[in-house]
């Protein structure tokens, strides 16, 4: 992919980080792309997270999408259809993977300060019109994959609509991207429901935020319009009551649990990573809900901060539980509100915290700030 | 070789939904019956290794398990989106066609 010239290995990183911050537009660009190539090649991620997106963002433009068509074939990536910048095509479909790779790139940008999927400004690349009635998108790896639903069959029998029209389906497979670069949960049992759920979180705070919308006007539905009007129902998942997104006689009912109770044992699906995920989708809304306003804001950054920082490859349902309530007594203060709801929210779906440290105290309108005076000594000590 | 029989389950992708057909090459269409048999023909069917997901690491593909029973024994194959080989898509589309149809019996 990238080319790499001597220079990669005289300049030390800390002076072409320099020059990436202060240099010349051309200069930056050049200054990144060697610090890009000689992470890849030596592996130091230190160094390039030492100097901040903000960098990335004013050399390489940020957010660089591709969406390439695949006509219809197996192939990927395809013929390019739509480059950064370029105006709207006359294929919906092409226009609405680049405006959904970018919407989902303003939220990690602008909320999480995460420049692209690695943090490190990656193209994001989209193929559209894969295969023939493939009701299905995915992300292989390295890029997003979507199909065309049941085009091939008459509109009467029609089940799925092309995959692009949900913009939480978007935030979904670029999410994948994001867990691939940070927690890496394996695609399996509980870690690759985690893995699910992380998806589902980002993919639908993908689209309150683009629709700046708060927790409780928010329908918490994953794949909202991707059903055609032959199906019953209004979705494929909804994290606020999970096992409710449709029931149909051909497509059968929503599988998905919102509790540990009806945790579901399966071989299938790599051991149910898109029924169990209901459960900690459940914990989110939960949490969100109770915080109320922006669901971004506060329980998406603990989340954030725990798939970036604190979930490993192995994590199960009940590590992220007591992870989440770390992180947001980290985040928001021992005790805070901020740090009580997650402890609701998990206690409701089955997964009451455990070791997460001490008993919250009773609400006194603490949080952040509270949290915050207390550790310079303006606020008495915690009970 | 006389194909007889063939078995096809899809799992996984991104809405987690399974769909499975057994089919039974006798009680199809004699055309559909054909193409089939063509398809497995075409792809040396007996001769693909039993496990081609070489990534199952990859989210929200579908994961595909093909058993083909003919008149000298049964040979079932296991395979994902990516790994596919192009010559096998065409027959993943009818046997996922039909296998819908038969849900909406």
């Amino acid at each position: 992919m990238h080319k790499h010239f001597p220079v990669n290995c005289i300049v030390p990183p800390h002076i072409l980080t320099n020059i990436a911050t202060k240099g010349t537009d051309g200069q930056k660009n050049l200054a990144i792309s060697t610090l890009k190539t000689s992470e890849q090649m030596r592996g130091q991620r230190q160094a390039l997270s030492e100097f901040s997106a903000a960098a990335f963002r004013v050399a390489v433009g940020g957010k660089e999408r591709v969406v390439y068509d695949a006509k219809n074939g197996s192939s990927l990536p395809g013929t390019i259809a739509r480059k950064e910048g370029e105006g709207a095509t006359a294929d919906v479909t092409v226009n609405e993977a680049y405006d959904g790779s970018g919407y989902t790139y303003d939220l990690y940008n602008e909320v999480y300060q995460r420049n692209s999927i690695d943090g490190n400004g990656m193209r994001l690349d989209s193929t559209v019109h894969y295969r023939v009635g493939y009701d299905n998108a995915f992300w292989d790896g390295e890029q997003m994959v979507y199909g065309d639903g049941d085009e091939n069959l008459p509109v009467s029998e029609r089940l799925f609509n092309r995959f692009t029209i949900a913009l939480d389906v978007i935030g979904h497979e670029l999410t994948h991207g994001v867990t691939q670069f940070e927690a890496k949960l394996t695609y399996s049992q509980q870690p690759g429901a985690l893995n699910e759920s992380m998806s589902d979180v980002f993919g639908s705070l993908v689209k309150q935020y683009n629709l700046q919308q708060a927790a409780t006007a928010a329908d918490w539905l994953i794949g909202q319009g991707l059903l055609t009007e032959n199906v019953k129902g209004v979705a494929l998942r909804s994290m606020k009551a999970p096992g409710t997104a449709y029931d149909d006689p051909v497509l059968g009912k929503d599988p998905q649990p919102g509790h540990m109770k009806d945790y579901v044992n399966t071989l299938s699906d790599n051991g149910g990573v898109h029924i169990n995920s209901g459960i900690p989708n459940h914990a989110f809304y939960i949490i969100a809900t109770e915080l109320g306003g922006y669901a971004w804001e506060k329980a998406g950054q603990i989340w954030y901060v725990t798939l970036k920082n604190k979930l490993t490859a192995s994590s199960k349902f009940q590590d992220c539980a007591n992870l989440t309530y770390q992180a947001a007594g980290e985040l928001f203060g021992a005790g805070s509100i901020e740090q009580q709801a997650v402890q609701k929210g998990w206690a409701e779906v089955g997964l009451p915290v455990d070791g997460g440290g001490p008993t919250p105290p009773p609400s006194d309108g603490g949080g952040c700030l509270e949290a915050l005076l207390r550790l310079v000594g303006a606020a008495p000590a915690k009970r | 070789m006389q194909v007889e029989r063939i078995k096809f389950e899809r799992t996984g992708g991104f809405a987690g939904m399974r769909i499975a057909k057994d089919l039974k090459l006798d009680d199809l269409p004699d055309e559909q019956a054909k193409t089939i048999s063509e398809l497995l023909d075409d792809l040396d069917f007996e001769e693909l290794p039993e496990q081609m997901m070489n990534d199952s690491n990859m989210p929200d593909q579908f994961t595909y398990t093909i058993t083909v029973e003919t008149n000298k024994g049964e040979h079932t194959v296991t395979t994902g989106d990516a790994s596919a080989p192009e010559k096998m898509q065409e027959l993943l589309e009818l046997l996922n066609r039909l296998a819908r149809n038969q849900k909406k019996q």
